[in-house]
């Protein structure tokens, strides 16, 4: 397969970018999109065309959320429920002009070429995504009984990879779904109950002084979602976040 | 989750204003209809829910652009290639049809709201029974027992004016004489009305007043407090064409918001769930049908004259 | 070398609580004058580094992606093994501790292992007190399974995303710690150099690191009391593997090159399923976990007619009748069946491949099967418990793994040696521990499955906690360490000559290749001689093949670019030189080890019927090397295992 690569390309931070054109030929279609720009890189390192092409990428399996590109109006690209490493040539046609873009938002800045900063999803985690259980000192695990749906319930949100499509797709670049689907997974469990209020006022709180923009409902988030986390953990964290202006203890 | 708040408010409102509406289509010459606007211009408590109403619709729309603003800022370097995102039915365009919209409600304002309020002209139609207690009405009577007509009566007393000396009835004949002169004016009103036909089917009221008229009864008699014609300048706009397709392009515009709207309040009010969803999608389907189709019958049944 | 693997004294079953009984602690006004690096953010650097934090002391944490929560272990599906006994189906953590010893092939330490199977009934409870959502039953109480190498349900797992959830509990933890501030954390930063400094009486400690900030390129010095390396296996020495993109070996390699000792690098486990190679450009191979063998049965054709057709496309699976189909895995190993340990697995599916019954377009596939669990179970329960992974081989191969059996093949997957370590995990550099896949403590020859994320959250939540104490506990009169003198100097100086050399070939040639070009030639010898079966000639192959690969990447690779910037080539291009002297030590670890014991198949040295044959007498020790400098043979120094416990037999799965 031929395809002609429209990319992002840009030195550093405070670099300003551009788009460059790339072909590339005998493309097979098995091969999957990152395999493809390892081809390209390999090509422009061996035809000392350009320095190759920066973009995140690790497990390759569409686990460590690690790969993130925007390619032709779509974060991950053109099938649903995958990361951009599980996306294969297969999806396009021979002779496809592709464009690939970084995620943009002001809270994921660009560090170089199709690289962006996430740690901005670290800083929400940070301000409560988490149960407050020292090692050591906990109950048998069997002491807490979880009813099944619950658990799957929580399991589903928890699927989250962190990736940031959802930031990607949404015209907002807001952060609800990531923030939505971390808030169910704890505060759905009996174990994160002691800490869910406050845990959706510190979560949200921190995601809006991180620059997200606001949800209004278009779930493109839930469209792009690789994993499938679903418009209903937004809702989830809308009614915490109303809970939370009755409920919480503002003391502390 | 404001604009969520107020807007679920003014979509109860919406479906109170269709259902108002839809007496238009009544043949009843206007009789509920006219009730109801009767009401609706007097009553105190609509008052206050008036002015809550036009807060809400600027809370609204204040809201909502400064939630587009930071939203937007939220991304200071778009994309080169325009989303395929699959998203919710109608949902990205929500600030432009929310612009849209308001622009039409402008228009439709000048239409109804702003003749209530006397910016625009429109017209209108007073009680009978006021204009038939009202002096005009008295001075007619007496000037066909007199075999005059009011006119005649009138310049029989300018003539004669000076032979009252200064004073009728303690008032200085002068402000006496304008006075008649107003009233006259009104008589005529009364007049045309009888000689044209147009009284109300059962009676009630005088219509087709043009704003003149309406300024002239309000300056000469506050009692008879003259209303806008709602009924009758809703029928006669719905007549011509282009008022007809005006309107239906801003139901649709309408449609295409509360699409996303309805469903959307209950999810940034959390009131929704897994096993709520589907019911909500559908109650908001159905709602938004209703409510289209109720606003849309009314020009479109008024202009096939049916 | 000698190797002091500290075991306390007592019965086995007493020994870790005769250690934390005597060990040194740290007051709590000293915890926080304590400064600890910790390298890596998968669950057993995580873990360390949120306990530690959480305990008072001081820790630096690094990490080379974007985020700790990227870290591989991330990857881990199929589950997480505890001697629970909930099923009531007579597990105990002597069965969990024999099971693993066994499984291990006998070349494990008992005493670390006994610990392992004692703390990993607390692993399952600090994880639900995270909140990581294990699959319950409808009672609400915790479901499991089985997995390979064991007649016991006792692996917890979350769906076929376990290593997920039990990476973003410890996550969590850390970033509470980070969010208290005893946590530092340091993102896109990778360690470069070891930094040992002698103390006063001219004992080396581990002192401090030097890191790259892989985004400016920068050299940073970061020092502290002691060093916890967690930066998982070598795995990617093979190129293609389960391993991702960015796991390497050179945090380990660089502090074997400071004189850590590594022990049994040619432990390498090859794992039974995983996707078949497609084509040259593959870029990594994916793992199928290895739960999907509770129900899955592996079979090749029987007659080689039919393999040959299926390979030229002429059939497929479901036109083999039941009575063509050979189950070889239930034919040879009746009592495990399906549920052979990887090894076995490993071997037999490239034992029918070999012989010519392999299927798929390059005949290096077998079926997995799961026609008669849909049958049984029905599609729904079936789609319930590995729905993600039947989704995730249809996107992958574009075939529907509900109508067609999948296909698998074995792939690199886990090493099983590394650092080598005592019973407090310390290295043979004081003040140096090593946790996880990094270290060599636990699986011996071969890993169970669903003991990797036992193993590193084990060092990371209850061990390293109390043996990092009993060594912190006389630092306290060193007072602050701080990046600067001679030593950190040197170690900063030659990262630096390294990269330049580096950058600097391929300056005055005019052959140009990618660090991939030779990353990829690199693995093709590796999995071609050294992989899953190995005798004298392939090895000596592979040592002269890796030679001279070595020196012609020295000579033609090119990098592109300035060490001065975020540049992923010269990323590889580091790592890939370690890559080459560790694949040279792993050649020489598998050429000295005359002998077939779990993942090191010397076919020198089998049974009739193609089984592993152990040489207890000669071979029942751990192999620690000495690094000697880039072109000298490493050096290899004995540690006995002593077997006082378990009563040694021949690995049997019959």
């Amino acid at each position: 397969m031929h395809f002609t690569l429209h990319i992002w390309r840009q030195e550093n931070r405070h670099a300003k970018g551009h788009f460059e054109k790339y072909e590339i030929d005998n493309i097979s279609a098995e091969c999957s999109f990152l395999e493809m720009l390892d081809q390209l890189n390999e090509k422009l390192i061996n035809d000392h065309i350009a320095h190759p092409v920066c973009f995140d990428n690790d497990c390759r399996e569409g686990i460590c959320g690690m790969c993130g590109l925007y390619i032709n109006g779509r974060p991950h690209g053109n099938d649903d429920g995958v990361t951009t490493c599980q996306l294969h040539m297969r999806r396009f046609n021979d002779g496809d002009e592709i464009w690939v873009e970084p995620w943009r938002a002001k809270a994921f800045p660009i560090i170089k070429d199709l690289v962006v900063d996430r740690t901005a999803f670290d800083k929400i985690i940070q301000a409560g995504g988490y149960i407050s259980a020292t090692t050591g000192g906990v109950p048998d695990a069997n002491n807490i009984l979880v009813a099944k749906h619950i658990a799957d319930q929580s399991m589903d949100a928890a699927a989250c990879i962190g990736c940031g499509a959802c930031v990607a797709a949404c015209k907002n670049a807001s952060a609800m779904l990531f923030v939505g689907a971390k808030v169910s997974h704890l505060n759905l469990l009996p174990q994160g109950k002691p800490e869910a209020l406050d845990r959706v006022h510190n979560m949200v709180v921190k995601m809006d002084e991180l620059g997200f923009g606001s949800c209004t409902n278009t779930y493109a988030c839930e469209a792009e979602c690789p994993k499938q986390i679903k418009r209903q953990n937004i809702a989830r964290l809308n009614r915490g976040w109303i809970g939370q202006m009755f409920g919480r203890d503002r003391r502390k | 989750m404001l604009v969520a708040l107020v807007g679920g408010f003014l979509l109860i409102f919406l479906l109170f204003h269709m259902t108002a509406n839809l007496f238009i289509l009544r043949h009843d010459d206007g009789q509920w209809y006219s009730a109801f606007t009767h009401f609706m211009g007097t009553n105190w408590v609509v008052k206050i829910f008036e002015i809550v109403l036009l807060g809400v619709i600027a809370l609204h729309i204040l809201l909502t652009l400064w939630l587009a603003l930071t939203n937007r800022m939220a991304r200071p370097t778009r994309y080169h290639q325009p989303s395929k995102s699959k998203t919710h039915t109608t949902s990205k365009l929500m600030v432009w049809t929310g612009i849209l919209i308001f622009a039409c409600l402008i228009f439709h304002f000048t239409d109804f709201y702003f003749v209530k309020l006397g910016w625009v002209k429109g017209e209108y139609m007073v009680k009978t029974e006021k204009l038939q207690e009202s002096e005009a009405a008295q001075m007619q009577q007496f000037a066909m027992q007199m075999g005059m007509t009011p006119e005649e009566l009138l310049q029989e007393m300018e003539a004669e004016a000076a032979n009252y000396g200064n004073e009728i009835d303690g008032q200085s004949t002068k402000e006496y004489i304008d006075h008649l002169r107003e009233q006259l004016e009104v008589s005529n009103i009364l007049q045309r009305a009888y000689g044209e036909g147009n009284i109300s089917d059962d009676g009630k009221w005088i219509r087709h007043l043009t704003y003149d008229d309406r300024q002239l009864l309000r300056r000469v008699m506050p009692e008879s407090d003259p209303e806008p014609d709602f009924y009758y300048m809703a029928r006669e706009k719905f007549t011509r064409p282009y008022i007809v397709i005006v309107y239906l392009i801003f139901f649709a515009i309408v449609f295409m918001h509360l699409r996303h709207a309805f469903p959307s309040a209950f999810q940034t009010l959390g009131l929704n769930n897994y096993k709520y969803n589907n019911l909500i999608e559908v109650l908001g389907k159905i709602y938004t049908w209703v409510v289209i189709l109720g606003f849309a019958a009314v020009p479109i049944l008024v202009f096939l004259g049916l | 070398m000698n190797l002091d693997s500290k075991i306390p004294e007592g019965p086995l079953s007493q020994k870790w609580t005769n250690y934390k009984a005597a060990q040194k602690l740290v007051n709590p006004a000293n915890k926080r004058k304590l400064d600890i690096i910790v390298v890596g953010t998968g669950l057993a650097g995580a873990s360390a580094a949120a306990s530690l934090g959480a305990l008072g002391f001081h820790v630096d944490i690094f990490c080379i992606q974007d985020s700790p929560r990227r870290a591989h272990s991330i990857a881990a599906q199929g589950g997480i093994n505890a001697a629970k006994n909930y099923q009531n189906d007579g597990d105990s953590v002597e069965r969990l501790f024999k099971d693993t010893i066994k499984g291990g092939d006998y070349r494990a330490r008992e005493a670390n292992v006994y610990r392992l199977a004692e703390v990993s009934g607390n692993i399952i409870d600090q994880c639900v007190a995270q909140g990581v959502p294990f699959a319950r039953d409808y009672s609400g109480l915790l479901d499991n399974r089985s997995f390979g190498g064991a007649q016991v349900s006792r692996t917890f797992y979350a769906r076929g995303q376990t290593g997920q959830q039990l990476l973003l509990g410890a996550y969590g933890a850390l970033s509470r710690e980070i969010a208290r501030g005893t946590v530092v954390l340091h993102e896109r930063h990778e360690m470069m150099d070891l930094v040992v400094v002698p103390d006063k009486d001219g004992k080396p400690r581990a002192r401090g690191i030097i890191v790259r900030n892989l985004e400016t390129g920068e050299l940073e010095r970061y020092a502290a009391h002691a060093v916890v390396v967690a930066t998982g296996g070598y795995g990617n020495v093979y190129y293609l593997s389960t391993n991702a993109m960015n796991s390497n070996g050179s945090a380990a390699w660089v502090c074997h090159r400071r004189g850590a000792a590594f022990a049994n690098p040619c432990y390498v486990q090859i794992h039974p399923t995983c996707i078949p190679v497609h084509g040259d450009y593959q870029s990594k191979l994916t793992l199928m976990s290895e739960s999907l063998r509770n129900d899955g049965r592996i079979w090749v054709p029987k007659k080689k007619e039919d393999a040959e057709a299926i390979r030229r496309g002429e059939k497929t699976a479901l036109d083999i009748a039941e009575e063509d189909r050979d189950y070889y895995l239930e034919r040879r190993y009746p009592a495990f069946g399906n549920l052979v340990p990887r090894d076995v697995a490993s071997r037999a599916a490239k034992e029918r491949c070999d012989a010519g019954y392999g299927v798929g377009p390059t005949g290096l596939a077998v079926y997995l099967d799961f026609a008669d669990a849909i049958k049984r179970l029905g599609r729904d329960v079936v789609e319930q418990k590995y729905g993600n992974l039947f989704q995730m081989y249809k996107k992958i191969v574009d075939v529907d793994p509900y109508e067609y059996p999948m296909m698998i093949y074995p792939a690199v997957h886990y090493t099983m040696g590394g650092l080598w370590v005592d019973y407090e995990l310390q290295t043979t550099i004081p003040g140096l521990f090593a946790a996880g896949e990094a270290n060599f403590s636990d699986h011996g020859a071969n890993r169970l499955g669903a003991s990797a994320l036992m193993q590193g959250l084990a060092d990371g939540y209850f061990v390293l906690p109390y043996t990092m104490q009993n060594y912190l506990a006389d630092q306290i009169y060193v007072g602050k360490i701080k990046a600067e003198g001679p030593e950190f100097d040197e170690a900063e100086r030659s990262v630096r000559e390294r990269l330049d050399s580096l950058m600097a070939i391929g300056q005055n040639t005019d052959t140009h290749h990618s660090v991939d070009h030779y990353h990829k030639a690199l693995g093709r010898v590796m999995w071609e001689y050294c992989g899953m079966a190995r005798s004298k000639e392939s090895l000596a192959i592979a040592a002269q093949k890796i030679a001279e690969l070595e020196a012609e990447f020295y000579q033609h690779v090119t990098i592109p670019g300035h060490s001065s910037e975020m540049n992923p080539e010269l990323e590889k291009a580091y790592r890939l030189a370690d890559y080459f002297e560790l694949a040279r030590l792993i050649v020489a670890d598998a050429t000295q080890r005359e002998e077939s014991c779990g993942g090191h198949f010397r076919v020198e040295h089998q049974t009739e019927d193609g089984e592993t044959q152990r040489d207890d007498d000669n071979f029942m020790f751990v192999a620690a090397w000495e690094y000697q400098g880039h072109d000298k043979p490493e050096v290899m120094s004995r540690e006995d295992l002593n077997y006082e416990y378990i009563q040694i037999v021949k690995r049997n799965y019959k």
